[in-house]
């Protein structure tokens, strides 16, 4: 169906109830067909959708990086729109909103994922926030293309200034931001209170500790979960830590790869090769996955999935949010990322490393150069792919195929 | 042992006819809107010239961006692997190609062995390509054969600084309403060229000896202007246009 017939019904659609209840029914007829992991997490997005659309819980929009534990301790809805960007990308609706956005005048060197959530808010599909809240660290478009919405809609915008270090100053510098914004929300925002903090640190201490599981399963050769679909699930990564339905995703999924392994069931079985997938993919339809697939490669582990903070004390929850926020390895020297990254190329015991350069995605592409040679010198071979995750009119598939091919050819002739 | 190699590329398909390492024929034509048809009239064609058939072939491996669509192949590789292949058995001990064709160029660093180390290929843009090339001379009234005569007349080159190929165009007829001689232009667009692909590989870097391959190997232009920037020399074997095919005929002997 093309969008224009259907486009001016979807934002009713979005935050008409019937939508969440036909989707509950229809969960209920096929989720048999889905694993429990893909389950659980169609049931947590569908209720909080229902949720946020309709209005029953107040929302609050976050930039990639906000902890969401203090968004699910407020007792409010985590929204992030970039996030939603790529599942645009999915439904194939992307498009419409970048160029929403571009009429409206912002620059096509604004990242896609910014430009594509401002046109979809001027479409009327994005849920009315009563908060946001974005963090100063990596992303500098994401905050800014926050802030406009908060500008258009009319609602508080909170900064959390993340410094540069981790140091005990900086940790409590950076608790005493969090604890204010926190404070300042339950005060502004009918509903909205402090007494779910605790709750939320403690479920995302529990998603954290299964998590773990995942991981060292995912450590597993074969490999035993896609990449491609691994990539997907970077939505739950990031916007789901504190609710109760991320620990339900990770202990089903934990309980999947399990099973796989001892089935040897495999995306991959006939796996020649394993790679390390750094920033995203395109959330469109593409063949990129399919072919790596064909040609035995599996992604083995994806740089957003790699979990880097420490267990929280609930009861210093502030300090637990700051900690997590300044152990972002993205954040702070490069070192920090070069570090991780060594660690995961060991972990996963990858045969090469690719970086999927998302078009106007500084905060990665900036170290490439950096990275590449870092790789090199370690004897790792490395990839950067241009791309764009969410427009799939700027790119070209048999260039990329092409690279990826030849990326493949140039391990196979290593080992 | 005969092999074929079909380099189905966007402008032109190659198809080179091996046997030993030798190369039997070689055939070019433009790809136009059916590769698998003109690959297979390509190969028609290169059989017919060294007297053999189809069944005569025991192997085929295709490459360039054509190179899934064609029937018949035993597998497809890409024209890193190929060129490299190819450069390295016509130029033993070969460490840096660097492959200029019709829409893509490609810098690629081999090792001792002639293993791909490395490879670098242009952005999304015609720049530093045969198309590129192509407008440029269609601009100024001359065939691509012409370049190396004005790039040796030209007493100092254009300054071209615009990479696309559509402000480029527009930056020559600004060039030439100044003034500015065509052999001057000339030197300026093989300079821009030259400069693109050497950034290209510097991402890598380059090692010499350095080997030309793909169309805009024969302009001899843009091989003086990579010499003068690379300040080494630049190889152009014999058959270069036909390289990645040779590359995958090649290949096909040993899979």
């Amino acid at each position: 169906m093309r969008w224009e017939s259907f486009s001016p019904f979807l934002p009713l659609v979005l935050k008409s109830r019937l939508t969440y209840r036909v989707a509950k029914l229809g969960l209920r007829c096929f989720g048999r067909r889905m694993s429990s992991y893909q389950l659980a997490a169609a049931k947590g997005v569908m209720s909080e959708l229902a949720d946020a659309y309709s209005g029953r819980k107040p929302v609050i929009f976050t930039s990639a990086f906000v902890p969401t534990e203090i968004v699910y301790g407020l007792g409010a809805v985590p929204y992030l729109p970039e996030m939603w960007s790529g599942f645009a990308a999915a439904f194939g609706v992307s498009e419409r909103g970048i160029d929403e956005s571009e009429a409206k005048g912002y620059s096509q060197d604004l990242c896609s994922f910014h430009r594509c959530h401002l046109g979809l808010e001027k479409l009327g599909l994005l849920p009315r926030p009563s908060a946001i809240i974005v963090s100063s660290h990596l992303c500098d478009g994401g905050r800014r293309s926050l802030y406009a919405h908060s500008v258009s809609i009319g609602c508080p915008f909170y900064v959390i200034d993340v410094p540069y270090a981790l140091t005990d100053s900086s940790v409590r510098w950076l608790s005493l931001q969090v604890e204010r914004i926190c404070e300042d929300i339950s005060r502004r925002i009918p509903g909205l209170a402090l007494d779910g903090m605790s709750r939320a640190i403690r479920n995302s201490n529990r998603a954290r500790e299964v998590y773990l599981d995942v991981c060292r399963l995912r450590r597993n050769q074969p490999a035993p979960w896609s990449g491609s679909e691994a990539l997907n699930y970077v939505f739950a990564f990031l916007s789901a830590w504190g609710s109760e339905w991320l620990i339900e995703l990770y202990e089903n999924l934990a309980n999947v790869l399990k099973h796989r392994i001892e089935e040897s069931t495999y995306p991959v079985p006939q796996e020649r090769l394993r790679i390390l997938w750094l920033n995203l993919k395109p959330y469109y339809k593409s063949p990129l996955f399919e072919y790596l697939e064909r040609w035995g490669v599996s992604v083995a582990f994806e740089e957003y999935s790699y979990l880097y903070w420490p267990e929280m004390d609930e009861r210093r929850w502030a300090e637990g949010i700051a900690i997590k926020m300044l152990s972002n390895f993205g954040w702070g020297p490069i070192q920090r990322r070069l570090d991780a990254i060594w660690n995961m190329v060991n972990d996963y015991a990858v045969d090469g490393v690719v970086q999927f350069d998302q078009w106007g995605c500084r905060q990665s592409n900036g170290g490439a150069r950096v990275l590449a040679d870092f790789l090199r010198r370690k004897g790792i071979p490395f990839l950067e792919l241009d791309g764009d995750g969410v427009d799939p009119r700027n790119g070209s598939l048999a260039q990329a195929l092409t690279r990826l091919q030849a990326f493949v050819e140039v391990m196979c002739a290593r080992q | 042992m005969i092999t074929v190699g079909i380099d189905s590329g966007s402008t032109a398909t190659k198809v080179a006819v091996v046997s030993g390492g030798k190369v039997l024929a070689a055939v070019k034509a433009g790809t136009g809107t059916d590769p698998a048809l003109t690959a297979s009239l390509c190969l028609d064609e290169a059989l017919k010239r060294c007297g053999l058939s189809r069944k005569d072939v025991d192997s085929i491996v295709t490459t360039g961006y054509g190179r899934d669509l064609i029937p018949d192949r035993k597998k497809s590789v890409t024209e890193i692997t190929c060129h490299a292949r190819g450069a390295f058995q016509t130029v033993p001990g070969a460490r840096t190609v660097v492959d200029i064709g019709g829409q893509d160029s490609k810098v690629i660093r081999l090792d001792a062995t002639g293993l791909v180390l490395d490879f670098a290929m242009n952005d999304k843009c015609a720049a530093g390509t045969g198309r590129f090339l192509e407008v440029m001379a269609g601009r100024l009234g001359l065939d691509l054969g012409d370049f190396e005569r004005e790039w040796k007349a030209a007493r100092e080159a254009s300054k071209i600084s615009n990479t696309c190929t559509v402000f480029a165009e527009s930056e020559v007829v600004s060039l030439i309403s100044q003034g500015a001689s065509r052999s001057s232009v000339v030197r300026g667009l093989c300079d821009a060229i030259a400069s693109r692909i050497a950034s290209l590989g510097r991402r890598i870097g380059i090692e010499p000896p350095v080997v030309l391959t793909g169309g805009v190997s024969l302009n001899g232009g843009v091989r003086r202007s990579l010499e003068r920037i690379l300040g080494t020399e630049v190889v152009v074997p014999p058959m270069s246009v036909f390289m990645g095919a040779y590359g995958a005929a090649l290949i096909a002997a040993n899979s």
